[in-house]
């Protein structure tokens, strides 16, 4: 244990990076760098994106609203392909919701301290995500009004769920890893929710800080278990990441349908989850960091890193895609071999290049330093991820579906104005979510940002208790003009 | 302060170390005079605190243990109960106890059990949420979170003497030493 | 958006009812005409009026609020337990045939048609029309009252006007009947022409057999009737017939069932006749065919002369083709058709279309005759309601007297004719110079709207009658319920004109028996009554030769010639055929056998003529949209959506009548185009016409958007040949060039089936246990086993857009597959219900266990279990799964001011499904409960003996194709299929283990053809 304790205590040791806070920065400067965006009074721009996310809102409740008046046919679902864009949104946004957490987990595993920069950002990120994700199971069923009956309740027609169907595994995923994200997220909040409330001057805040921060103080006795709580949430989050996307894709992997029944789509799902993740964290933070003028945390070297990440997981899919493909060769099903060429060359081709193009083509460009470091590059890179891999779930649910077994029953689907608005709408849930988390909650972990502060190292102190700066092993590389 | 000290209970003595360094040499210096009742706060945990502090391996381990223990084999006889007991059906054929296909919900809910014993076993051992605090009415203490450390001996503590504590801390050199009453 | 706002109303127009006033009058009225009048006779069937007129006045008294009327049992009709349907024995009338049924009757309400088991010709067969009739009967747009001048108004003020206006018994009246084999308006017509002697009567129907008689007119001097007994045929050479569909011939049943069973192989030891088709459209017969020619519908005269002319070198008779020679003279299947027949003499038959002109069936006779087929494949036999002239030139006829203004009154019994007859008559002007024109008929259409008087017509499951079969069995059309609108029958109408009384068609019909029945007739008369047909009549056979003048005959003839450039043929539609069911749902949903169009008809043409036309060939997965061409022939031109069709005939372009309606109801108003304008007398079926592409669009909504197989193995198929080579020609095996993927590893585990991981749970003790097999080598497609699955099952129409949308509801669908060149392919039906897996992937993956195995089999769906997720729809590998996206069912059962009416067309033995629920066949659960139980009341077991249960689909099977029944019972039906050597299983390597199965199909071509 007290193994541990040191790594995370020396990290400069053996992890040969520059500084992680940029400037020269003390940890009062830090906490007010962090803190005063919740402190200061709402700049007039929130309101205005706050404004434009609530109708988009809107049109997501008047959508399901009227999903729910006349039906799931205002869809452009049909008989070969009864899962349209609700699924793949579903997927999609799940998808994102997967970065969060596994920054803030397995990342804390792996020491990476950079990410404290980032997790808090990511987390929630992911907790808005995944409740855009939860909208779409539960108002794509014909019959919303009971969508109850999936859990274990017991009812009048002693009935219970059925526990063989990877939709009822993906309610239980989806709800637990919610849940945990929510905890650990909260977790990591209450130290820093205990500092506004000892920096806000309106009572009203230090009523609201000061409960949701428990009465925190720092004791160094509640930090002692603190550490190890979160140590145990992080080893239980990573698995539980791993395990969502595992099991969204079952949805798939588990049914008959050529394209879907296959056993690479559990790695294969998770690889871009982390990739569609990993963007979309990209796409939020340059906005953020340059409107919240926190370039001195969220620096252009956790982007380098980010883009690697993205770099990796990119050609992991792309190594999917081409191991389908050779699979359905390989396996010599007939009608394995027919999706995949259908894929490439049949009435969904465009939507399969696009997706090729965004998910395999574009990530390339980060084998070149000078890209990876280049904020504009990395934002558009970033959105073009997350339009490739949206295309990739289209590509997976629908072009198996409407070209399977039967000939006779292969058909055509095209979406209606309410598939795009109520998918549209998403991001007016999530933005909502997330301005209000800008406003209110502290965008970065400051407890965690101090510690990985080399002032924060009692061994940087000489006898004199005199704080001395370690000197950088590597030299800092100059700063891209910002 | 000084003028109703004499009849409010004192809680423990107040005092301000300059940067974690020093908190942590103060926090041997009472460990090594015997203290046993005294508790460090800083804005993030100081590393080598629990060896300055002599601090006992936490029980959370147990705690999560037992929860994920529930979780699984709570799950387990849910699904068994539901599917092959209370209401057995045949569905596409397959056998009543179909193990594969109950891992997946039994995995979810023995991670989200543990997660909660985590979570609540923590705030629990910590005994948060405590909203009121005797160190909350130190206008200084507010610094705790931000960039003060602190320590801070207790009345509970059985060789506590006000001065004797004072007088450890002044020679210390530590700075801003205040007594913290309970009110 | 607005199509989304409009999602309410499920095909175009339904909910913008009209409202009009004649009928909101017609409500006001207490009590509707007739409603209350009961006769007397204390009998099941005056119960069943009782029951009947109160069903109907819960709708008809009040429009909004339906008042709930319940008719107590004060005495309890005999054999009658409430939820236990009766069966009543009754008959169809058809044109001039009839086809006998059993109706099921609930709690005195008819809601299903079941042919007629002792029925000589159909044996209890059916086709579309004869299941869709149901819902004709419920049809809220029929005509609901008498009407002068189309104010609404009693049947008494028509009784008033007919006793003044027919006692001038001088008048010049012009009837203008359906064709009718009733014997009672046989009499009728009688006594007309004997009260009225300047009356004249013509039998018109815009699709006749009359070329058939005239032909046998010319080739014998007599107008006989055609009677094809293909079970007895080793060969057979259809001439542009397609004898086998409804909407071609009126004996289709009949055919069907021989043809079929004629081909019937359970054994390599069993034979197949060999069926040779001639035809320009791609029918049901022709891809039923072992060989088929296209030829322009103009070829076709000119080929049966060569062929007859080859004929003549080699048999007797034919003297008067000797020598002629045309351009099929040299044709290559001349020679090898000649062959055949030669070799088969007296087991052959030579049959032409209706729309063949004269000359082609006096062919068809004389080779007929010459092959010795008479009397054994073929007979002919004397009809007693066929007149002896020519009723089409009787018709022009007529049409030239009313122009000439010389006739008075006309009346129309039962026909259409101001929509139907050729163009070039105008008969609607024509019509408008008599002074008085009365009309009977079911809606207030074309013809009524230009009559005087409009009589509203009772449906036959309403109204006494009887008639004759097509080959002559007599049956009594017993009525099934009190008529809904008080509407009469053409019996009683005649009946009012000639004696200016009322009298209801129970006593006409009995008056006519008596006749028939001079003694005991009370007894007879209860008999016929039970069983429905009386074996006893049926038409003598004329045992006849040719004419002596034949030869003459032949060569006075205007020798035939093809036409050059394009042709257009005009066929009746599979569906609405001539436009009478044009107002059924049903009928219009039902995808066209071939082209699998719904709502719609369109031009046919062959690949080449669309490419020649510039029109493309080949339609994307996504691509609903059809180009219109402009079709101009007589000097009249339409609009219409042309339609590619593989194996069409090249430069020839098919259409079909019976569309392009307006004022008849909700359904038919505005579907497809009207095709009657390039119908003319002396071109009634084909003719020279000019095509051009006008650039438009129209949406067309067909089920099935790919055509082609992909060489997949849903469909195995081998020659005689090949069967008898290797016999499990259909295994997986044979087809594939492997076996199952871990069948060998199941084998050695003692199981048959490929190793699973999982021991898998079933109930071998429990009995029964349920199956299908369906013989390809029998189905032709003709699609009446969807109609009665929807009639049986209360399967919602959710019309052309939904339709276009790929979301039909049939629970049984017939999937069309083409095979070889697009010019002229094969192609092959396979009907899909659900397969009723073991190891069901749509179970599996349901969240909430709304769809799961039965013990005896059955893959069950659990409506009120469902919440729609439609995983298993997903899951299944054979689409079999419907969903319904919007409330289809309130939308169907809530049409118009009183839906009650409409309502009472559904089986109350099954649910009708809400909104957002799965729903799928069920193999007719509530039929397997009812015979469960009847079996356990009578023997104590559930287990029933073999063939007492049927589903809805087997029993209207006309080619006997769906066979149902206990695996269990070892030497059932079905379970000597299932160990047939042609039985597979669909995707046998996804191990699903499917509870329906295939006999693979069987072709019997001549060899030098291949």
């Amino acid at each position: 244990m007290s193994r541990t304790y040191e790594n995370i205590s020396k990290p400069y040791e053996y992890v040969h990076e520059p500084p992680l806070v940029k400037g020269d920065h003390d940890f009062k400067s830090i906490t007010a760098l962090v803190t005063d965006i919740n402190l200061r009074p709402t700049p007039r721009g929130w309101y205005m994106a706050f404004g434009v996310a609530n109708l988009l809102l809107f049109l997501l409740l008047f959508s399901i609203a009227y999903l729910i008046w006349q039906g799931t046919g205002i869809w452009g679902l049909n008989t070969p392909v009864n899962w349209g864009w609700a699924i793949i949104n579903f997927v999609w946004w799940v998808g994102i919701g997967h970065a969060g957490t596994l920054i803030s987990a397995i990342l804390f595993l792996f020491r990476q301290d950079w990410r404290t920069a980032i997790n808090r950002f990511a987390e929630a990120m992911t907790i808005f995500a995944v409740m855009c994700a939860g909208v779409f199971p539960a108002i794509h069923v014909g019959r919303i009004w009971v969508i109850y009956w999936v859990f274990p309740i017991p009812n009048q027609m002693g009935v219970w769920p059925n526990f063989n169907s990877p939709l009822l595994w993906d309610v239980f995923a989806v709800s637990t890893y919610f849940t945990v994200s929510l905890l650990f997220w909260y977790v990591g909040l209450v130290p820093d929710l205990a500092t506004i409330r000892d920096r806000i001057k309106s009572r009203i805040g230090k009523v609201l800080y000061g409960t949701f921060s428990l009465g925190w103080r720092g004791s160094n006795r509640h930090w002692w278990t603190y550490e190890k709580a979160y140590m145990i949430l992080a080893g239980l989050a990573t698995p539980l990441v791993l395990s969502v996307h595992t099991i969204v894709s079952f949805d798939f992997a588990v049914s008959v349908i050529p394209g879907w029944h296959t056993t690479i789509f559990p790695p294969y799902f998770v690889a871009g989850a982390i990739f569609s993740g990993f963007a979309m964290v990209l796409s939020l933070m340059i906005i953020c960091r340059k409107v919240y003028k926190l370039e001195d945390i969220m620096t252009v070297d956790h982007m380098e890193k980010m883009n690697m990440i993205l770099l990796v997981t990119g050609m992991m899919v792309g190594f999917a895609y081409a191991m389908e493909f050779f699979m359905a060769w390989y396996s010599g099903v007939e009608y394995e071999k027919a999706i995949f060429m259908l894929r490439a060359a049949g009435p969904y081709a465009w939507a399969y290049w696009i997706m090729i193009s965004c998910n395999v083509l574009s990530p390339q460009v980060f084998w070149v330093k000078r890209f990876r470091r280049n904020i504009a590059l990395t934002f558009v890179i970033s959105i073009i991820v997350n339009i490739g891999m949206w295309f990739e779930r289209f590509v997976i649910t629908v072009s198996s579906l409407s070209t399977d077994f039967l000939p006779s029953s292969w058909g055509y689907y095209s979406p209606t104005m309410w598939d795009i608005m109520t998918y549209i709408g998403t991001f007016g849930l999530f933005f909502t979510f997330f301005l209000l988390f800008l406003r209110f909650l502290p965008m970065v972990a400051v407890a965690e940002l101090k510690n990985v502060m080399p002032q924060a190292d009692p061994h940087n102190y000489d006898d004199s208790g005199e704080y001395v700066p370690p000197k950088a092993d590597v030299p800092e590389p100059k700063r891209e003009p910002v | 302060m000084e003028t109703s000290n004499t009849d409010r209970k004192l809680y423990g003595v107040l005092a301000e170390a300059g940067n974690p360094k020093e908190l942590l040499n103060i926090a041997m210096t009472v460990k090594n005079s015997g203290y046993r009742i005294y508790d460090t706060y800083s804005p993030f945990p100081i590393h080598g605190m629990d060896q300055a502090m002599n601090l006992k391996k936490s029980k959370l381990g147990w705690i999560v243990l037992g929860h994920g223990l529930t979780g699984f084999f709570g799950a387990l006889s849910l699904i068994y109960f539901t599917m092959a007991v209370d209401y057995p059906l045949n569905i596409g054929g397959k056998t009543l106890l179909n193990f594969p296909a109950w891992i997946p919900v039994t995995f979810e809910l023995t991670i989200l059990l543990s997660a909660f014993g985590a979570v609540f076993g923590m705030f629990f051992l910590n005994g948060l949420p405590r909203l009121n605090h005797p160190l909350f009415s130190i206008d200084n203490f507010s610094r705790a979170t931000d960039d003060g450390f602190f320590i801070c001996i207790e009345s509970e503590d059985p060789q506590f003497e006000k001065e004797k504590v004072k007088k450890l801390f002044a020679d210390a050199g530590v700075s801003n030493i205040e007594e913290v009453y309970d009110d | 958006m607005s199509e989304d706002l409009k999602q309410n109303s499920y095909w175009k127009s339904l909910n913008e009812l009209a409202h009009n006033e004649e009928y909101k009058k017609f409500n006001e009225r207490e009590f509707p005409e007739g409603a209350s009048e009961l006769t007397d006779q204390v009998s099941r069937r005056s119960f069943l009026r009782v029951m009947g007129a109160s069903i109907a006045l819960a709708g008809f008294a009040s429009c909004r609020r339906p008042v709930q009327k319940i008719i107590p049992y004060t005495e309890m009709p005999e054999n009658l337990v409430q939820g236990v349907p009766l069966h009543y024995a009754t008959a169809k009338p058809f044109q001039d045939s009839l086809s006998g049924l059993l109706v099921e009757n609930t709690d005195g309400r008819p809601t299903k048609i079941e042919g007629n088991e002792s029925h000589p010709e159909n044996r209890g067969r059916t086709n579309i029309y004869d299941q869709a009739e149901i819902l004709n009967l419920y049809d809220p747009d029929r005509s609901r009252s008498v009407r002068r001048n189309g104010e609404s108004v009693s049947g008494d003020d028509f009784i008033a006007f007919a006793r003044d206006h027919f006692s001038d018994t001088g008048r010049r009246i012009a009837v203008i009947s359906e064709a009718s084999s009733s014997p009672t308006l046989g009499r009728l017509k009688e006594q007309m022409a004997a009260r009225f002697p300047n009356s004249s009567w013509v039998t018109y129907e815009a699709f006749d057999e009359e070329s058939q008689l005239e032909g046998t007119r010319l080739a014998f001097g007599r107008r006989l009737r055609t009677v094809n007994h293909y079970d007895r045929a080793d060969v057979v050479l259809s001439l542009d017939s397609d004898f086998i569909n409804p909407h071609e011939h009126k004996n289709n049943v009949a055919n069907a069932r021989q043809v079929t069973g004629r081909r019937e192989v359970r054994s390599t030891e069993d034979t197949l006749s060999r069926i040779y088709v001639v035809e320009n459209k791609f029918t049901n017969t022709g891809s039923y065919a072992d060989n088929r020619l296209r030829l322009k519908a103009s070829e076709i005269g000119p080929f049966t002369y060569a062929l007859a002319a080859h004929l003549s070198g080699s048999v007797e008779g034919l003297e008067a083709f000797s020598g002629l020679s045309n351009d099929f003279s040299g044709h290559e299947w001349i020679p090898l058709l000649a062959g055949d027949l030669l070799a088969n003499r007296g087991m052959s038959i030579v049959t032409a279309g209706n729309q063949q002109p004269a000359p082609v069936h006096a062919a068809a006779a004389a080779i007929n005759l010459a092959l010795g087929n008479a009397g054994s494949a073929v007979t002919w036999h004397e009809v007693p309601h066929i007149e002896d002239n020519p009723q089409r030139d009787a018709f022009r006829e007529l049409a030239r007297q009313l122009d000439n203004g010389t006739i008075d009154t006309v009346i129309l019994a039962g026909t259409n004719p101001v929509f139907t007859a050729p163009a070039d008559l105008d008969f609607g002007n024509a019509l408008g110079r008599a002074d008085t024109v009365i009309h009977l008929g079911d809606y207030r259409d074309e013809t009524a709207a230009s009559a005087d008087w409009h009589i509203n017509r009772a449906h036959f499951l309403e109204a006494w009658g009887d008639g004759y079969s097509y080959t002559g069995t007599r049956s009594v059309i017993q009525p099934q319920i009190q008529p809904l609108f008080s509407g009469w029958s053409g019996l009683e109408l005649f009946n009012v004109i000639i004696s200016g009384q009322w009298a209801d068609g129970y006593s006409l019909v009995r008056e006519t028996w008596n006749e028939f029945y001079p003694d005991d007739f009370e007894d007879r008369w209860r008999r016929i009554l039970h069983d429905g047909i009386d074996t006893g009549g049926h038409f003598p056979e004329i045992n006849t030769d040719l004419s002596a003048g034949f030869a003459d005959v032949i060569s006075s003839l205007p020798d035939m010639s093809r036409i050059e450039g394009f042709e257009i043929a005009i066929r009746p539609d599979a569906t609405v055929f001539d436009g009478r069911y044009a107002n059924n749902s049903w009928l219009q949903e039902l995808p066209d056998p071939m082209t699998k169009i719904t709502w719609d008809n369109v031009a046919l043409m062959s690949p080449a003529t669309a490419r020649q036309l510039g029109i493309p060939v080949t339609r994307g997965l996504n691509e609903n949209e059809a180009p219109v061409v402009r079709i101009e022939a007589g000097g009249r031109a339409i609009e219409i959506a042309a339609w590619v069709q593989p194996g069409h005939a090249d430069n020839s372009i098919s259409l079909s009548v019976g569309y392009g309606r307006n004022g008849i109801g909700r359904i038919a108003d505005g579907v497809g185009v009207d095709t009657y304008p390039l119908r003319t007398t002396d071109a009634g079926y084909f003719r020279s016409a000019d095509i051009s592409v006008t650039g438009r669009n129209y949406e067309i909504a067909c089920v099935q958007d790919h055509d082609s197989l992909e060489g997949r193995e849903m469909i195995r198929e081998a020659t005689m040949e090949g069967y008898r080579e290797n016999p499990d020609f259909a295994s997986f095996e044979s087809f594939h060039g492997y076996e199952v993927p871990g069948l060998a590893e199941g084998l050695e585990l003692g199981t048959d089936n490929p190793v699973t991981l999982f021991t898998p749970q079933h109930f071998p003790e429990h009995q029964p246990q349920w199956g299908m097999a369906i013989d390809l080598n029998s189905c032709f497609g003709c699609g009446v086993c969807t109609i009665a699955c929807q009639a049986e099952n209360n399967i919602p129409v959710v019309g052309k857009r939904e339709v276009g949308r790929r979301r039909m509801m049939h629970w049984i669908r017939t999937d069309r597959y083409y095979e070889g060149d697009e010019d002229n392919p094969r192609a092959m039906h396979q009907p899909i219900p659900c397969m009723h897996c073991d190891h069901a992937p749509c179970e599996e993956v349901c969240p909430v266990a709304a769809t799961t195995q039965s013990d005896d089999g059955l893959n069950q769906m659990t409506y009120n279990r469902c919440i729609g997720t439609r995983y298993c729809a997903n899951n299944c590998p054979y689409k079999v799964r419907r969903f319904n996206f919007f409330n289809y069912s309130k939308e169907f059962l809530t049409t118009g001011d009183d839906p009650e009416i409409i309502q009472m067309a559904m089986n109350p033995d099954v649910t009708v499904r809400f909104r957002g629920v799965m729903e799928k066949c069920t193999y007719c659960v509530q039929r397997i409960n009812r015979v469960k139980s009847q079996a356990k009341i009578e023997t104590g077991s559930p287990k029933p003996v073999d063939g007492a249960m049927k589903t809805a689909c087997q029993q209207a099977c006309p080619a006997n194709a769906i066979h149902f029944g206990d695996l269990t019972d070892s030497d059932s039906n079905i379970s000597r299929l299932k160990q047939n050597e042609r039985d597979y299983v669909l995707l046998k390597e996804l191990s699903t283990r499917p509870r329906t199965s295939y006999l693979g199909k069987l072709r019997n071509p001549n060899p030098e053809l291949g």
